[in-house]
């Protein structure tokens, strides 16, 4: 008897976190998904990070008390497992982090750059990135983005400050020129 | 010409790209069983050492276990298999036939070890790349380390001891038949290529690029011919320039935007020759004196390994990424023209594909490294349209890697 009155609870705080977790999937997978986008630029890669992400926040549900802090957690996981990606695609010879593509056509700012821009940050180096996607669309502080990729707020300006001097090398020279290749 | 600051421009960029998206792909259902194969997976690495997850290569070079049987590698002018499939041969590592024994080194990154034809080979660390050289072996070394090169160059004695080396390196290439090998260095206020022989027979040749810093990386691609190596170099303007090394200073190579491989049968570069907003293409471009001239070009597919004897390119979607590519192609390396697509087969909603990390076994076959979501399979694509999965089980969870030309 008493074996079964614990197991009915066991299944009862189950039901309770699928509940809960349920309600906070739902309330967030649509706007986690755009950060997975911005962070893997392709949806099957975007849909892999968001969902290995939510899994593992499933399997850690019972361990995070502060509720605040879920989407923090699902963040980090996305960031460091797309981060790890790319080091495995290292020696894939893949490089696509320092070839910039080129653009057919002279863009405008209003009509066009933002695709533009939205090209050249795919081709950023994966930390880069991620301090991009987080600071600029995000719009986490410099601390936030030290504590979700686990590095020191030093290392986040200066990995900010490379990838606005890639982008500001790059971005004036699709506006001015209309070649289309190199 | 736009003055909106470039801060601005990025956060409206990132808006107006994720805005539009409205997905919510998977339900609480797909979490849960995805979350039992991250436990099942976590209680399977329990114990196990796992390593970090780098792609390892092992040139061609290299297939057999010990450096003394480095004769027995098949010369670089093997001629191609005279039967060949033509169109899609579905691969389906579900319903392949098996083979228990690797036709070419495999790595296991959670051993580490190194299998080849011809037995295992237990390694003291993980190493990116590895090859016979003199009485021992060279190889390239990795960390993850912050403020530490992540690659190095490392010559080892018979046993694995580390003997000479420590540089940072762009990695490593072997010719084909293994005779020779090519590596760059870094000296502190320049990179160097080094040719050398395998055998330690004559002095190596060394090469120094103008002075320049650590991060634009020389990267050997491949030999071009018996004693000139392609490499690439990067540099702080995000472009690559492509030279070919031998005796005397670098050369360059014009025509591509990244080189990726290269063939010292034919003296041809293949690699990424142009990107715009709609396409990226490739090229196969001639690289002995005079460098330049473009043999052929495509849009259709991404360039990857030439076959030894310079008669197949491998073609790959142009737009894989970072989960591989869904096709393989072999192509002529003449002409460009398909001979033989592989197409992985994938359970709905299955993330997967071909890793573009791959080797040729001889002119007959590539092995490849094909993953489904969590499941990783070493095949054999044979260009008769033959498939073999190679049953060859791994220490943990990072499962076997093929070996690729250096």
């Amino acid at each position: 008897m008493t074996a079964t009155l614990v197991v009915m609870g066991s299944r009862e705080r189950r039901a309770d976190k699928d509940a809960d977790f349920s309600a906070y999937m739902s309330a967030r997978q649509a706007a986690l998904y755009r950060t997975a986008y911005l962070l893997a630029g392709d949806h099957a890669t975007a849909e892999d990070l968001l969902q290995n992400a939510f899994a593992k926040l499933y399997l850690s549900w019972d361990k995070v008390r502060d509720r605040e802090a879920l989407d923090g957690y699902v963040r980090r996981i996305m960031v460091n497992e797309n981060n790890s990606l790319w080091r495995r695609a290292w020696k894939r010879r893949e490089h696509s982090t320092d070839t910039m593509p080129e653009t057919g056509v002279v863009d405008t700012y209003d009509d066009g750059m933002g695709g533009v821009l939205w090209s050249f940050v795919q081709t950023l180096p994966p930390k880069q990135r991620s301090v991009i996607v987080l600071r600029y669309y995000e719009q986490l502080s410099e601390a936030e983005i030290a504590e979700t990729l686990g590095i020191s707020v030093g290392t986040v300006k200066s990995q900010a400050s490379r990838a606005l001097a890639a982008l500001r090398a790059r971005a004036p020279r699709s506006l001015d020129s209309g070649g289309d290749t190199r | 010409m736009n003055h909106t600051p470039l801060e601005d421009q990025v956060h409206d960029s990132l808006h107006r790209t994720a805005a539009p998206l409205e997905r919510a792909p998977f339900t609480v259902g797909d979490v849960r069983t995805r979350a039992r194969q991250i436990q099942r997976r976590r209680t399977a690495a329990a114990g196990a050492a796992v390593a970090a997850v780098l792609a390892i290569a092992v040139p061609v070079g290299l297939s057999t276990v010990g450096p003394a049987q480095r004769s027995e590698v098949p010369p670089a002018t093997q001629p191609p298999t005279p039967q060949l499939a033509t169109g899609t041969v579905l691969v389906d590592p579900r319903s392949a036939d098996t083979v228990d024994r690797a036709p070419v080194p495999l790595m296991d990154v959670d051993g580490p070890s190194l299998i080849t034809p011809d037995g295992t080979i237990d390694l003291p660390k993980v190493y990116d790349t590895l090859t016979p050289y003199r009485d021992g072996w060279l190889g390239v070394a990795v960390n993850d380390a912050p403020d530490l090169p992540f690659a190095v160059i490392e010559v080892l004695d018979a046993d694995l001891e580390v003997v000479g080396g420590g540089s940072a390196t762009g990695g490593l290439a072997v010719r084909p038949d293994g005779q020779r090998v090519a590596w760059s260095e870094y000296d502190g206020e320049r990179w160097q290529v080094v040719l050398a022989d395998t055998s330690g027979g004559a002095e190596p040749v060394r090469t120094a690029f103008p002075p320049a810093p650590e991060s634009h990386r020389v990267e050997p691609v491949g030999f071009v011919s018996e004693d000139e190596v392609a490499v690439r170099q990067f540099d702080d303007t995000l472009r690559t320039a492509t030279y070919v090394v031998g005796s005397g200073r670098p050369v360059e190579v014009p025509g591509l935007l990244q080189a990726e491989s290269s063939s010292p049968a034919s003296g041809v570069v293949a690699g990424l020759s142009r990107i715009t907003r709609q396409e990226s293409c490739s090229a196969v471009v001639g690289a002995s004196a005079p460098a330049g001239g473009t043999a052929w070009e495509t849009c259709d597919h991404r360039l990857g390994a030439f076959s030894p004897s310079g008669a197949y390119v491998v073609g790959l979607d142009p737009e894989s990424d970072g989960n591989g590519s869904p096709t393989v192609t072999v192509l002529d390396a003449a002409t460009g023209e398909e001979v033989v697509t592989f197409e992985a087969v994938l359970p709905p909603r299955t993330v997967g594909g071909f890793w573009t990390q791959m080797a040729w076994e001889g002119d007959e076959a590539l092995v490849v490294r094909m993953w489904q979501r969590e499941d990783y399979h070493v095949m054999r694509l044979g260009l008769d349209g033959t498939v073999r999965r190679i049953d060859i089980p791994g220490a943990g969870v990072s499962g076997l890697s093929v070996a690729v030309p250096g």
